[in-house]
């Protein structure tokens, strides 16, 4: 594990150098300043609406998103990878390192906008802290597939932000709306299952067993496809 | 009774068997066959020759199509062992902006599992004589530093073997001085150190021996001195203008050295197998017929048509 701490060290000093970082940190901040608004208005009825389409739907695969590709896809494409590719040992580490790092990051700014959006709502409404924890968790869950996914989408493709993003927009925005069927292939639906099982919800959109089924499946098939694909991984020269 | 084994000769730290790479209909490279030993070589050839690819290859971060690179006797394609052995100088300039010139030192020297990788990196520093600027952010570097870096980054676990892409790019004169001694020390030590170049100065000054490599091919292979003698006993083409080129012409084709001239409006133009000849033979006939020489120009001296001829011989 030593020798992958370099590899997480430069990860996060990459994705926390960068503007972007701030432009997620304000994303993350999102659901915090609109149910700040929502109280300063005098309208606490969307409240919770605002964890499920805001956060899950919304600021969670966006930041996992731009963490995941951001994560190995820059330096695929800037050949900085060259410097983790000749070492020694597996590739696994570098695939384990950097996964770690953009789910770490993602949760570390999903996860306290949740929490901090409960506390806002629970001022008036006390009963809002188990959904907000619910979310809370199932946020962590839901962000680390995302990140791992985006991730070694990246390895595969150089066009992983625009697909990400077709992938949350179009299949898990559109397409779930219109084919119910593929709900289950959704990490959003997934997330939101596991929400929903930890509050005791009667007639969850997908049970709590498949949720996590989902979710340990992008998770683990993500670490094991990036791993096979850096493991076999080509440096296109300059000729 | 048993017979001693017989002596082995030592493996060769590269050996290229066969090997070619292409990328759908286009071939990179073509059936190359090499091996390279202690001390250091040069591959030459021009732009997109396939140097790159070659030397890709050679470090494990590309799959020949076909036949076999051993580094260290061990096939270098996917097994990350062999990095233990070997430093890398990548051709492309990019380094995490972000990190200091040691940060990125000792980065590598972890990676490599060194038991003090700070030491290591403070040598690595000191050896491309960049401990002045090692705590600044390499993104602040100008392009000698950074291939002075790199070159701390490879060294840094004290490689047999050292593959350098193109290391002279950006480098001024005084630091490309540096770099060759730097170099040369390497080869003392029993390194060995392969590195490409499109500029055969470079090489010549570096190298050697050397391997030309041009269209994918294996041009030429050997010591530089009977390489250089094969691209000066080419035939040379010259373009002439002169007060009276049909004269000249005549003067010229009773030099043995010249075996085709061509008149047309433009001028001459003179085919030669001695280059050192013609040159001092053509001033004495100007003078002598009092013809004035206007122009004396090369036509064919670009190193894509040295190599052209290396291939093609």
């Amino acid at each position: 594990m030593i020798r992958s701490m370099p590899v997480v060290a430069i990860t996060l000093r990459s994705l926390l150098d960068r503007r972007r970082f701030w432009l997620m940190l304000l994303l993350a901040a999102v659901p915090v300043a609109i149910t700040l608004l929502g109280r300063a208005v005098g309208d606490v009825s969307f409240s919770e609406s605002v964890f499920d389409r805001l956060v899950i739907q919304t600021v969670l695969p966006l930041i996992a998103l731009v963490f995941g590709t951001g994560a190995l896809g820059a330096e695929l494409e800037d050949g900085t990878i060259v410097y983790l590719l000749t070492k020694p040992g597996r590739r696994f580490r570098i695939v384990l390192a950097k996964g770690l790092v953009a789910a770490g990051l993602t949760i570390a700014l999903v996860v306290p906008a949740t929490l901090l959006t409960g506390l806002i709502v629970a001022t008036d409404d006390p009963d809002i802290i188990v959904p907000a924890v619910s979310y809370a968790v199932a946020a962590a869950a839901g962000g680390t597939a995302y990140a791992l996914g985006f991730m070694t989408l990246s390895s595969l493709t150089s066009r992983a932000l625009a697909i990400g993003l077709g992938y949350v927009l179009l299949w898990e925005g559109v397409l779930a709306g219109l084919l119910p069927g593929t709900q289950t292939f959704s990490i959003r639906q997934a997330t939101l299952g596991v929400a929903e099982a930890l509050q005791g919800a009667d007639d969850p959109t997908l049970d709590a067993a498949t949720s996590v089924g989902v979710l340990a499946v992008v998770i683990l098939g993500s670490l094991a496809l990036g791993s096979w694909r850096m493991s076999r991984y080509q440096l296109r020269g300059g000729e | 009774m048993t017979a001693a084994a017989p002596p082995q000769a030592p493996a060769a730290a590269i050996a290229v068997e066969h090997v070619s790479r292409w990328y759908g209909n286009v071939v990179a490279v073509n059936d190359v066959s090499f091996s390279v030993g202690p001390g250091v070589t040069g591959l030459l050839g021009p732009n997109g020759a396939g140097k790159t690819t070659l030397l890709h290859m050679i470090a494990g971060l590309l799959a020949p199509s076909a036949g076999e690179v051993l580094v260290e006797g061990r096939p270098a394609w996917r097994d990350s062992e062999m990095y233990r052995h070997v430093g890398l100088v990548p051709e492309r300039e990019t380094v995490y902006p972000f990190l200091t010139g040691r940060e990125f030192t000792i980065a590598n020297a972890r990676q490599q599992g060194l038991p003090d990788p700070d030491a290591a990196a403070e040598r690595a520093i000191a050896l491309v004589e960049l401990a002045d600027a090692a705590d600044r952010r390499v993104g602040t570097y100008s392009k000698g530093m950074r291939q002075r870096i790199k070159m701390a980054a490879a060294l840094v676990h004290e490689p047999p073997v050292l593959i350098l892409d193109e290391p002279f790019n950006g480098m001024d004169p005084r630091q490309r001085l540096h770099m060759f001694e730097l170099l040369r020390r390497m080869a003392e030590q029993g390194r060995t150190v392969l590195l490409s170049s499109h500029i055969l100065e470079e090489v010549e000054r570096m190298a050697e021996s050397i391997l030309v490599i041009y269209a994918g091919r294996l041009a030429a292979a050997g010591d530089f001195r009977s390489i250089r003698r094969l691209m000066t006993d080419r035939p040379h083409v010259f373009h002439v203008r002169s007060s009276d080129d049909r004269r000249l012409a005549a003067e010229l084709l009773r030099l043995e050295c010249v075996f085709g001239v061509e008149l047309d409006a433009k001028g001459l133009t003179v085919r030669t197998a001695d280059l050192g000849q013609l040159t001092r033979q053509m001033p004495r006939i100007a003078r002598d017929h009092g013809i004035s020489l206007r122009e004396l120009r090369p036509t064919d001296d670009s190193l894509e048509s040295v190599f052209a001829y290396l291939v093609g011989r």
